[in-house]
């Protein structure tokens, strides 16, 4: 599921003849005032992001003229809402409010339905989780027919709409349903759909999600990143995702472990399989140690892949250390990752001597894999230390060893004068 | 001499072959690949292979470019490109998507 932007969102309802507010997209607050000037009215100045609850975070303000909208523009962009900062804003018209309706289309894989189904609701404007189940509407959709408009009309006609905007809201339901198909959404709902009080009927808000595995038929959404993801992608995890994607022999995962943190302590963590990442997250909780990244290079990934992803790890600013957390006796040859990291350590360490690194590394060819990581490491200026699988279940000396060769370090850098 | 594999670039100076007595990246691929490397009067060679083969054999393995190093003459150089790495390190944005 990648999620779009309520700009994005809207501009797709918009080419599909759904009405939406006039408005355009700014990055600064002078193209927030320049917009808000060519609309020639008030206008609602709203952060893009991906997260909910925008307008208790201070991110949706009105302005009543093009210097209150780059004031307003000023406010929010750079704020942080629930930790997600805000880089883009949507300036629109202010509407006339006098109703507000509810309108999704979700895919419902249950064996009765296998396929979308439509929610209408006269009770919009606020989570449809809180709506009374007596004044929601729900309609399956024939994924090939869509809905037709006489369709539309029976169900606006159901939730009681008026006779005078039947119509209307049946040409809204019904043009979803293609975009909904058009686009390979997930999700699409107008929450709130707005009834002006000039009789108008247009999407106030958008929220759309496409399936990623269908992405690679809409480069024009210009998805970023074609995995499921909680927030929007910082540079860090594209650069991750470019990884990945060069290479699918084996999974080479890297991605930011929350927003943008920093601090001392941050270690640039490389875990091989997902428990074995699990695993050494503790070991460097426990010491006050945080991991600052997720990678995990598993499932038998190629030797140049483990090295592209170990470069990437590397790459990150102030960190402290870099450990391989290979907590588990993995199933694959670990050659590869051995090869793959003694080629890293060699073109990183001299860029930064005394540098902490704990390599563990366990599973097939151990013995060989480990004697290649001695040998290849053996005169380089960093501190490294190499453990084999009797180390595997005692993820308390691992932390305790990283703390410890990150306390050389630190000290080192003090002697140095560098910070 | 060089050769491409899927997503990265073998480097040979083969002047420097000759006067190796361990041919140890043979015995690299050998082992850690699939033998796209044999040796060829005397050298290090994929001509027995078509682009296409080593492109379709090669599992970018690394193995011959640390035994050249470790016992060769360290005439093997590995080219890995890391897309947008160069970017990220100078700060300058990745996203461009929305």
């Amino acid at each position: 599921m990648a999620r779009l932007f309520e700009y994005q969102g809207k501009t797709l309802l918009k080419n599909s003849g759904i009405p939406v507010p006039t408005g355009d997209v700014a990055d600064t607050p002078a193209r927030a005032k320049e917009i808000a000037a060519k609309i020639g009215k008030p206008v609602v100045i709203k952060g893009q992001v991906w997260v909910g609850g925008r307008g208790k975070a201070g991110a949706i303000k009105p302005a009543d003229t093009p210097d209150e909208a780059e004031k307003a523009a000023t406010a929010i962009l750079g704020m942080s809402v629930k930790g997600f900062p805000v880089r883009r804003l949507l300036v629109e018209e202010k509407l006339d409010v006098d109703r507000e309706f509810y309108a999704g289309i979700i895919p419902d894989s249950s064996r009765f339905t296998r396929g979308p189904v439509l929610i209408f609701s006269t009770e919009g404007g606020m989570d449809i989780e809180d709506v009374t189940e007596d004044k929601i509407l729900r309609t399956k959709i024939d994924y090939v027919k869509g809905l037709p408009v006489y369709d539309g009309i029976d169900i606006a006609a159901r939730a009681g709409i008026s006779n005078e905007l039947l119509n209307k809201t049946a040409e809204i339901l019904s043009a979803m349903i293609e975009v909904f198909k058009k686009n390979d959404c997930t999700t699409l709902e107008i929450n709130p759909l707005i009834l002006t009080k000039d009789g108008q009927l247009l999407a106030g808000d958008c929220r759309m999600s496409v399936d990623e595995n269908a992405s690679f038929r809409h480069p024009e959404l210009k998805v970023d990143i074609p995995r499921e993801f909680p927030r929007e992608p910082t540079d860090f995890d594209i650069l991750g995702w470019w990884v990945e994607e060069t290479d699918f022999r084996g999974s080479g995962f890297v991605m930011t472990m929350g927003n943008d943190k920093s601090g001392k302590g941050r270690i640039g963590f490389h875990a091989i399989g997902g428990g074995a990442a699990m695993i050494g997250i503790d070991a460097l909780s426990r010491v006050s140690l945080q991991a600052a990244n997720f990678a995990d290079t598993s499932g038998n990934p190629v030797a140049s892949k483990i090295y592209r992803v170990a470069k990437v790890i590397l790459s990150q600013k102030d960190i402290e250390g870099y450990l391989l957390a290979g907590f588990m006796v993995a199933n694959q040859e670990q050659w590869h990752h051995a090869h793959a990291l003694v080629k890293v350590l060699r073109e990183e360490l001299p860029k930064r001597p005394g540098f902490p690194c704990v390599l563990l590394l366990a599973g097939n060819k151990e013995a060989e894999s480990l004697q290649i990581l001695r040998e290849g490491i053996k005169d380089l200026p960093g501190r490294v230390e190499v453990y084999g699988r009797e180390y595997v279940d005692d993820s308390d000396f691992i932390g305790k060893r990283m703390l410890a060769l990150v306390e050389e370090y630190r000290k080192e850098k003090e002697t140095r004068g560098e910070k | 001499m060089d050769f491409k594999e899927r997503s990265i670039k073998v480097n040979i100076d083969i002047t420097k072959c000759p006067e190796c007595n361990t041919k140890a990246c043979v015995e690299a691929c050998k082992l850690f690949d699939r033998s796209i490397l044999q040796l060829k009067d005397g050298i290090p060679s994929v001509s027995h292979l078509s682009q296409e083969e080593v492109v379709k054999r090669g599992t970018e393995c690394l193995a011959c470019e640390y035994a050249c190093w470790k016992r060769g003459r360290q005439a093997i150089t590995i080219d890995i490109p890391i897309k947008g790495l160069d970017k990220y390190l100078k700060g300058i944005p990745l996203t461009g998507g929305h």
